[in-house]
């Protein structure tokens, strides 16, 4: 049987910090909590007080408005085509690069610090230039064009957590493929990449979520077409009044997918917002 | 003597090879952009007017003189500022509270829910909090009411101060788990026999944290606010969609500023020569910050 644990008595500093945590939980908690049930809550629950924290009659009505009437599906198909196709394309072309600064040192610290530091450009300086060069190309509000721009968008992301994952693994397997004859090419194809994956398939989930919740480029380059399930919210802001329930439809089907994809890579998740820098 | 095959010449620059696609797109997407914002930004660019005059240095001139560019120019440092400010408090108490505490049941889940505003769309986390904020629907003046005892009846969304609060309360929601998660891995990689000989020798827990905790994640400190705040002066959507900007013009920050007159008032070369005086504000303090503190961090 179990050996009974010693309970020592608690001391003020553990109160503190269980005090502080149950703190934060309640003020992480509450607002979603609250977000979730106006999803299902009656609109003729909507204003009542006190407040009601959960309804007698729990509907799904908002649920198809948002998707159906307020063509939060059609959002919702596009930020997946768009996202997945990004993703592809962001994660094939940085690694690509990741691969050759972290194994030649190609182009020195100037050019890796060069792509870090479009990950801090403001959007606004490139959007604006964007949406003119897209419009004689005829791109703004198709897909493809906003597939570009996120591919560009992420870039850096990738680039800098494959670099960082390339430098901590061995590159002695890829030298010994070269001694047996290899081209270079084969090396990298047939044994770098294939132990890559583990860290290509964390860079691209980042991405992912990155293009996934993306709002300020989706806004500007995209309108009856091509749009995104963040730029839906739009149609909410008006006349918020009436829309409560299918403001929180929509945003509970926007972030159910993205949280559960980024709790499967939360051990990457240091290395994600630090773009490589600090190993989690 | 035999020309190179296709093959030993894709061999021989295969590293130049490897790094070209991305370094095209980002050319293209990002450099090219640019240079052609900056050729907007002298000239006079209007759909409704054909041709583009060179106007010289007056796009600039007009931001510039706009009371309202200076003012969310103030805006956006104050909200950056406050935000990154107090989520690094409350991320740093967090990873405190939950680092040294360091195996109990349910760790695990706690530590999952903490990180969950990350993986949130800025735009959901704005909806979320208007939801919270509005009234008369949001239960954040009942609540209120209830914990103080009288009657709270705050226009959160409309009023000054109160819309900055608002701002901040959901910036420091979505953005606390950023500092804790980094700080948390800084804390971690303190060795334990450290803290040991400090118990040893008697050392406080003040003191304990001074001396020993601060200057060991010291560099993971100034990673973490670096990162935050460069993303934090792009502040953009929260605005959008908790007060629009308003009221009037009261929570314009510079890229709310700049996307008003690019996109619904069409003053693109305005906008193009603004965004050119925001960019060059924010590499400025890229320089300075990122080049400093990622060397010893990389190495």
């Amino acid at each position: 049987m179990a050996v009974a644990r010693r309970r020592r008595p608690l001391r003020p500093a553990t109160v503190a910090r269980i005090a502080f945590v149950g703190f934060w939980l309640l003020f992480l908690l509450i607002p979603l909590y609250w977000m979730f049930i106006t999803s299902i809550k009656p609109s003729s629950d909507y204003l009542a007080v006190p407040p009601i924290w959960f309804p007698d009659e729990p509907t799904l009505l908002h649920y198809t408005a948002a998707l159906y009437a307020y063509r939060g599906l059609d959002g919702l198909i596009n930020s997946l085509i768009i996202a997945t196709s990004a993703t592809i394309l962001s994660a094939f072309f940085g690694t690509l690069m990741a691969y050759s600064l972290a194994r030649f040192n190609t182009g020195g610290q100037h050019l890796s610090f060069w792509v870090l530091s479009q990950r801090f450009l403001p959007p606004i300086a490139v959007v604006l230039p964007i949406f003119l060069i897209y419009r004689v190309l005829r791109l703004n509000d198709t897909h493809a064009g906003l597939i570009i721009a996120y591919t560009v968008f992420t870039l850096p992301v990738s680039v800098w957590m494959m670099f960082a994952y390339f430098r901590q693994m061995p590159g002695s397997l890829e030298e010994a493929a070269l001694v047996d004859g290899c081209t270079r090419w084969q090396s990298f194809w047939r044994v770098a990449v294939p132990l890559a994956v583990p860290g290509i398939v964390a860079a691209a989930v980042f991405a992912f979520i990155a293009c996934w919740t993306e709002f300020f480029f989706a806004l500007i380059l995209t309108s009856r077409n091509a749009f995104t399930l963040p730029t839906v919210f739009r149609a909410f802001l008006g006349f918020q009044g009436a829309l409560y329930g299918e403001a929180s439809a929509l945003a509970i089907v926007s972030l159910v997918p993205s949280i559960a994809l980024g709790i499967l890579v939360q051990k990457h998740l240091v290395r994600g917002l630090t773009l490589g820098a600090v190993r989690g | 003597m035999r020309r190179p095959t296709l093959s030993e010449w894709s061999d021989r620059n295969f590293r130049w090879l490897l790094v070209a696609p991305a370094v095209c797109l980002i050319l293209a997407l990002s450099i090219f952009p640019l240079l052609f914002s900056l050729w907007v930004s002298f000239v006079n660019y209007d759909f409704q007017i054909p041709g583009h005059a060179f106007v010289g240095l007056k796009n600039f001139e007009q931001v510039v003189a706009d009371p309202v560019a200076r003012w969310s120019l103030v805006v956006t440092a104050i909200l950056s500022g406050s935000s990154v400010l107090l989520e690094f408090v409350l991320g740093l108490a967090l990873a405190l509270a939950l680092a040294l505490t360091a195996t109990f049941r349910g760790r695990g889940v706690i530590m999952s829910l903490i990180i969950v505003p990350l993986f949130i769309s800025p735009v959901v986390v704005g909806q979320c909090w208007a939801l919270m904020l509005q009234r008369p629907f949001g239960p954040t003046n009942y609540i209120l009411s209830q914990l103080l005892g009288f009657d709270v009846t705050i226009s959160w969304l409309t009023q000054a101060p109160w819309n900055f609060i608002a701002l901040i309360v959901a910036d420091v929601w979505q953005w606390t788990p950023f500092m804790f998660v980094i700080l948390l891995a800084g804390l971690s990689a303190v060795p334990p026999h450290v803290y040991e000989a400090a118990e040893l020798d008697g050392v406080g827990a003040w003191q304990t944290f001074w001396y020993i905790t601060v200057p060991h994640i010291a560099p993971m400190m100034l990673l973490a606010l670096t990162f935050r705040l460069l993303d934090a002066v792009k502040l953009f959507d929260i605005i959008f969609v908790l007060t629009g900007g308003g009221p009037g013009t009261n929570t314009y920050s510079a890229s709310y500023y700049l996307y008003t007159i690019g996109f619904t008032q069409f003053h693109l070369s305005n906008a193009t020569a603004g965004s050119w005086i925001f960019l060059v504000l924010t590499v400025i303090v890229v320089i300075f910050l990122v080049r400093r503190l990622l060397k010893p961090a990389v190495a």
